[in-house]
């Protein structure tokens, strides 16, 4: 289980992230979602270990990891752009953890990572010649391979399009349900935070503005930003949709 | 379209015109020079080549442009490095960038006399530390003045290349248990090791073909530039001997720019740029801004004796402050009418030189014209950047002696114009390549002629890549040195060919000044035009407040 404690951070005198407390369960899909410059990229690179909280704690599985430095905390994301390694073809960038820990995972294992994400006709390929839907799973293989206690994703949708985030959806909700790993998922986009987690962390400049399961934010909003901006970009999409799919004759009876 | 493509032909066949008769003719002549005389002979090749000490001369030029190019990129990598990996204050970080492009505001010749000044027997530093550093008549000598030359071009290529470098890669580097080594190798060094080469490479060729720096700090190394020079200018010449050194001088040239097309299909391309995200380390902070600091501090010290020698008395005897050097300098006639002759030149060339670079970039990057005029203007910035400044400056004074042309300001012009032209119009290119492709449609729907949509759309929205390309031929122009010794008449005497004539008479205060005049002209020059760059991007982006109301 991750616990965040009353996590603060400023940057410059500027409060960025304000008293922020939750937990997540193991095997678990949260996701943060809020506007640009809500500060969730913030809670993101303060849970991975690459920023230092001001005030608070971070806990996993009871164990104080605050200031435990980011590569021993055994977290791992998968950053928005990837930030694979252009000079490496797929196959070596998936194993290329395996070199300083060659026992973290099994060929076996390796192999059916491949084999989950449908790799297997990429594994000689250039990182070029990859379509974004297959660098984010090369990316996502690439993590898991370490096999990670938290996984973070930023913004792991956005780059893609209709089909492929549909996909891509269905392989992070297998791989965290296969290997019960807690998976926090950081976007900007309600649509793919409602559908894609368990529970979903809004954030309204640095403070929390709910955190519930999805059925609850829809039909039990805390408060105006959540109804506002949550809510309502949500039913404009569903009357969009409901317009395509209406008959001439439903279109007609409606007006 | 077919409007469009008539105005584009005709710039097309203007520029096409141009470079045929100052590039490809001289160098053409040049060549049938090395092995023609009444008849074909490989007499010339084989005397030159066979001349004892030609092979030491060689070897030692290679010896002396590889040790500094090395050098050069290791202290802009250090630079560079402490610039982007670091949370040094951003003052901090200027400081640096001012340090490892200062350079570039000089001439090379005026390096060599800081360096004898510096560290020759009476020198500032000799005299600062007690003891001379190292006999800089010689290999040493060459190779600091190389080294300080060639800094900024390797650093303004690492800067850049390290701006796009992915940084999250070494956050997942680490993620995935690298060490510092493993770490630093897969994010930082593997990525940037093409332009590590090329910067190499380029520093090589820049060094290979000087002849500023050997002019002055040479002694009894020679290297193939003051052989080349001796050739010519010495007190024998020998055109046909001369055309054969420029054609040896050549081929490392022609070898590096090929590599560094080879190079560049190599290198790994990254879209945006990309920040490090660091976390507080008081110990690496302090470790590359005290490495960058001793770097800048070597780099400006080298410089300011410039400043020191000509506001005293007379160096080293008599140290006591005087403004009389500067005064009597703006007392000659004569070193104020150089000094006129410099700016003139060198504003014309940028003119003249910034709307040849857009007619030229404009035709590969926003026409519709057939692929082989667009190779043939990518073929000339090729042949512009291989060709160094001391062949194309003797070949012109093989094509153009005893013509009209010999001697004018207006030769001079067109030689820098093509010495220089490559790096501006890749410059320009990218830079129009980047806007939007619709711009000309529109403007032909709303009615425009292409020619009016270039000047009201297109080149408002090129202003600061014009006015960048307009101050990089500047700013050359006033430090070039190398194609215009040979060409320079005594009535179109520049700031830098006459500071080669004042080293013959030793008056070395003079020297200084003018090196200060270059210097001052050319810093005012840079903030001038960055200023002017700034407000035209400003300006594209305000919204007057009542726009938002109406």
């Amino acid at each position: 289980m991750l616990e965040l404690k009353n996590i603060s951070k400023s940057f410059d005198g500027t409060p960025v992230l304000k008293n922020i407390s939750i937990s997540a369960d193991d095997g678990e899909i949260v996701s943060i979602l809020g506007p640009s410059g809500c500060g969730k990229t913030t809670l993101l690179n303060i849970i991975l270990g690459i920023l230092d909280t001001d005030e608070g704690q971070i806990l996993y599985n009871g164990e104080d990891m605050t200031g435990v430095p980011m590569e021993k905390r055994g977290f791992n994301i998968v950053f928005q752009d990837y930030a694979l390694f252009p000079n490496l073809n797929v196959y070596r960038n998936i194993t290329y953890g395996l070199r300083n820990k060659p026992d973290v995972s099994s060929p076996q294992e390796v192999q059916e990572l491949i084999r989950l994400l449908g790799l297997q006709e990429h594994l000689e390929k250039r990182i070029d010649q990859l379509s974004g839907g297959q660098k984010q799973r090369v990316a996502l293989a690439r993590t898991l391979v370490m096999k990670p206690r938290i996984l973070l994703l930023d913004e792991p949708l956005s780059a893609l399009d209709g089909v492929i985030k549909e996909s891509i959806k269905e392989k992070i909700r297998t791989i965290s349900r296969e290997y019960q790993l807690t998976t926090i998922i950081v976007t900007h986009d309600p649509e793919e935070a409602l559908t894609l987690s368990d529970r979903v962390l809004i954030i309204d400049s640095g403070t929390i503005s709910q955190y519930a399961e999805p059925d609850e934010i829809i039909h039990r909003p805390d408060n105006e930003f959540v109804k506002k901006f949550i809510l309502n970009q949500l039913e404009i999409k569903r009357s969009n949709i409901y317009a395509l799919f209406d008959t001439p004759a439903q279109k007609a009876a409606s007006m | 379209m077919k409007q469009k493509n008539r105005e584009l032909k005709g710039i097309f066949f203007f520029i096409a015109a141009l470079f045929a008769v100052f590039l490809l003719f001289p160098l053409i002549r040049l060549f049938i020079k090395s092995f023609w005389e009444g008849g074909l002979t490989g007499e010339f090749y084989s005397t030159v080549l066979g001349r004892e000490g030609f092979g030491t001369v060689i070897l030692n030029s290679f010896a002396v442009s590889g040790a500094s190019a090395c050098a050069a990129v290791v202290i802009a990598f250090v630079m560079a490095y402490a610039i982007h990996y670091t949370d040094l204050p951003s003052a901090v970080k200027k400081i640096f960038r001012a340090a490892a492009t200062l350079p570039m505001f000089l001439p090379t010749i005026t390096y060599g006399f800081a360096i004898i000044y510096s560290f020759g027997k009476q020198g500032l530093i000799t005299r600062l530390l007690g003891f001379q550093i190292f006999d800089i008549y010689g290999f040493w000598g060459l190779m600091i003045g190389y080294m300080i030359y060639t800094v900024p071009v390797a650093f303004l290529l690492i800067d850049n290349t390290m701006g796009y470098i992915d940084k999250k890669m070494s956050v997942v580097s680490g993620l995935m248990g690298d060490g510092i080594l493993s770490n630093f190798w897969i994010s930082v060094f593997r990525p940037l090791l093409g332009t590590l080469a090329g910067a190499f490479i380029q520093a090589f060729a820049l060094s290979f073909t000087d002849f500023g720096i050997p002019a002055s700090v040479g002694g009894r190394y020679d290297v193939i530039a003051t052989v080349l020079y001796n050739q010519m200018l010495g007190s024998i010449p020998d055109f046909n001997k001369g055309a054969v050194v420029a054609v040896i001088m050549l081929i490392p040239s022609v070898v590096s720019i090929c590599i560094l097309q080879l190079i560049e299909k190599y290198n790994i391309r990254y879209s945006s740029i990309s920040r490090a995200e660091l976390r507080a380390n008081a110990l690496r902070d302090g470790v590359w801004g005290v490495s960058g600091s001793v770097l800048s501090i070597v780099i400006v010290s080298i410089f300011a004796v410039i400043f020191v020698v000509p506001l005293v008395q007379e160096w080293p005897y008599n140290v006591s402050f005087t403004a009389e050097h500067v005064i009597s300098v703006f007392r000659d006639n004569e070193l104020v009418t150089v000094y006129r002759n410099s700016v003139f030149m060198a504003l014309i060339t940028a003119v003249a030189g910034t709307v040849i670079v857009y007619g030229a970039a404009l035709i590969t990057a926003r026409s519709t014209l057939p692929g082989p005029f667009k190779k043939i203007i990518e073929f000339i910035s090729l042949i512009t950047n291989t060709i160094p400044g001391m062949v194309l400056g003797l070949a012109f004074l093989f094509v153009f002696s005893g013509t009209p042309l010999q001697n004018t300001f207006l030769l001079m012009i067109i030689c820098n114009i093509i010495h220089y032209f490559s790096t501006p119009y890749l410059m320009m290119k990218n830079s129009l390549s980047k806007m939007n492709a619709g711009w000309e449609t529109t403007g032909k729907l709303m009615g425009d002629s292409w020619l009016k949509t270039v000047l009201r759309v297109v080149t408002p929205n090129a202003s600061s890549s014009l006015m960048e390309v307009f101050s990089y031929y500047f700013i050359n122009s006033m430090i070039t040195i190398s194609a215009l010794i040979f060409i320079a008449g005594a009535r179109t005497m520049v700031l830098t060919t006459k500071i080669k004539q004042l080293q013959y008479v030793n008056q070395y205060n003079e020297v200084f000044v003018l090196s200060l005049l270059i210097l001052f002209t050319n810093l005012a020059a840079k903030l001038i035009f960055m200023w002017l760059a700034k407000r035209s991007a400003a300006g594209k982006n305000r919204v007057k407040p009542d726009d938002k109301n109406k």
